[in-house]
């Protein structure tokens, strides 16, 4: 779900990089809020390193594989910091493996980051409301890592479509979203399943890892 | 996706290859010769400049601009070809169709299929911008070293933090990918078979990625620590790579990049 470089017209590019200018530096100010960001450095780096290294990890869709894009669970665990590793992440992918691109890069970490962001607070948001119940909490982290990857899915498919310099009319253009999205849609019941089966898994091993984590039991 | 080969990388250490973009950096051309700050702000120009390119006659002259670079960066042809394969083939996937769809003018027609010359023209400006900001890009990155050049970004205004950040992310990367392969062997050997979408297969794979977190998560906090006994936080007499005590010669190889950006912008005005 990258968009490579010379797809896009130089003022979406450049555009794109205003925006995601503006957003890393909101996220830097609430970052800088925490009591030590210093302290969080190497926690967030490494946590960036691993969820790159974990979207690498290919899974069985038959007859091929999928490989996740976690923004949700990134949004959820690593909360601002989230949008400047997710940002990191795809300057590194862009640079060594060639998906993305350097001139698309501020576009890319838009797609990807803005629904991290959501998932952080969309997960907070939640907790004050189901974390007395098991189901409910299952069902909120598999809506919003779900819902995280949709929304990351369906801004792909309309800056894509909007850009691609063909004469395609407005009925033709919402049949390739829709058909799009339906692909995509398959990929975020796997992504939202993931979700919730990592998150289980932190608040039964290392709950210190999710927001508020260390403070009161697991809902799972 | 990533070459997944052990070997061993220019550190020396054994490790999962998939930080091979500076593999190259110690070759001696004039491209390597250039300093890191005016060399990024420079081929930086020189991408953006060709994102925007949307006259056909301006491509002889990108193409040639490009392969000039390239011829004087040293670097082998494997190389490009390596980086050009995969995010060539998602071009491809995308633009396969404009001919069918875009413009008036048929030139082959098979039943209702019809091949358009606009839509050839569009396939041919947008594969030939991708292959020369890709290239750039590789020369960009590929003729230092690649911690070098992130440590230069923070004298394009890049942000602390930011750079801090991408500096350990890319210190560790491999070493997580190493551990991700070592666990994913472990699973394999111990009979898992990741072929089939399972309840199951999701949930080995779902404790593969918490594991990962987990782990990463314990050595940041070995991490910050080793970062604090070394004082890091504190003032320090170590310079940043600013502006300051660059060459002649990197001075004289910006300002030649962006008269080349600058008569691509104009080009258009006065074509």
């Amino acid at each position: 779900m990258h968009i490579p470089d010379s797809l896009l017209p130089p003022a979406i590019a450049i555009g794109g990089y205003a925006i995601t200018g503006g957003t890393t530096w909101y996220a830097l100010r609430q970052i800088n809020k925490d009591h030590d960001p210093t302290q969080n450095i190497p926690k967030a780096s490494l946590l960036t390193a691993a969820f790159f290294v974990a979207s690498l990890i290919h899974f069985p869709v038959p007859p091929s594989s999928i490989h996740l894009i976690l923004n949700g669970l990134m949004g959820i665990i690593l909360g601002y910091y989230a949008f400047p590793a997710i940002l990191i992440g795809l300057f590194f992918q862009a640079v060594l493996f060639g998906h993305g691109g350097i001139s698309t890069l501020g576009v890319n970490a838009l797609l990807m980051g803005i629904p991290a962001l959501y998932a952080h607070h969309c997960y907070q948001w939640g907790q004050g409301w189901v974390k007395k119940y098991p189901l409910g909490s299952t069902i909120w982290t598999f809506f919003t890592s779900a819902s995280a990857l949709l929304l990351s899915a369906f801004l792909f498919v309309s800056v894509v479509i909007a850009n691609i310099p063909a004469d395609l009319d407005t009925d033709l253009e919402r049949q390739a979203i829709l058909i799009s999205m339906i692909g995509y849609g398959i990929q975020s019941l796997i992504e939202g399943t993931i979700g919730v089966m990592v998150v289980s898994f932190l608040w039964r091993v290392k709950p210190e890892l999710l927001p508020h984590g260390g403070e009161r039991g697991s809902p799972f | 996706m990533a070459r997944e080969t052990r070997t061993v990388t220019p550190r020396g250490r054994e490790g999962v290859a998939i930080l091979g973009i500076d593999r190259y950096a110690h070759l001696k051309s004039p491209v390597h010769r250039w300093q890191h700050p005016p060399k990024l702000l420079g081929l930086l120009s020189l991408i953006f400049t060709f994102a925007g390119v949307e006259r056909l006659q301006l491509l002889p002259l990108m193409v040639g601009v490009t392969a000039g670079l390239y011829a004087l960066s040293r670097l082998p042809f494997s190389f490009l070809w390596g980086h050009l394969r995969y995010p060539g083939l998602f071009i491809a996937g995308v633009v396969v169709f404009l001919p069918l769809v875009q413009g008036e003018t048929v030139i082959v027609q098979w039943g209702a299929v019809a091949v358009r010359w606009e839509g050839c023209l569009t396939v041919v400006l947008i594969v030939t911008r991708f292959v020369c900001i890709v290239t750039v890009s590789l020369v960009l990155f590929g003729t230092a070293p690649f911690v070098s050049s992130l440590k230069a970004m923070r004298s394009l205004g890049l942000p602390k933090l930011l750079v801090d950040m991408a500096l350990l992310t890319y210190r560790y990367l491999e070493e997580l990918a190493e551990m991700r392969l070592r666990m994913q062997r472990a699973m394999t050997l111990r009979g898992f078979r990741g072929d089939r979408l399972t309840k199951r297969n999701l949930e080995r794979l779902a404790d593969l990625v918490g594991t990962l977190l987990v782990r990463s998560y314990e050595q940041s906090q070995r991490v910050y620590q080793a970062m604090i006994l070394r004082g890091y936080g504190q003032p320090t007499t170590e310079q940043d790579q600013t502006w300051q005590g660059i060459h002649a010669y990197s001075w004289w190889g910006l300002v030649l990049t962006l008269v080349i950006a600058c008569s691509f912008w104009i080009a258009p005005l006065v074509l």
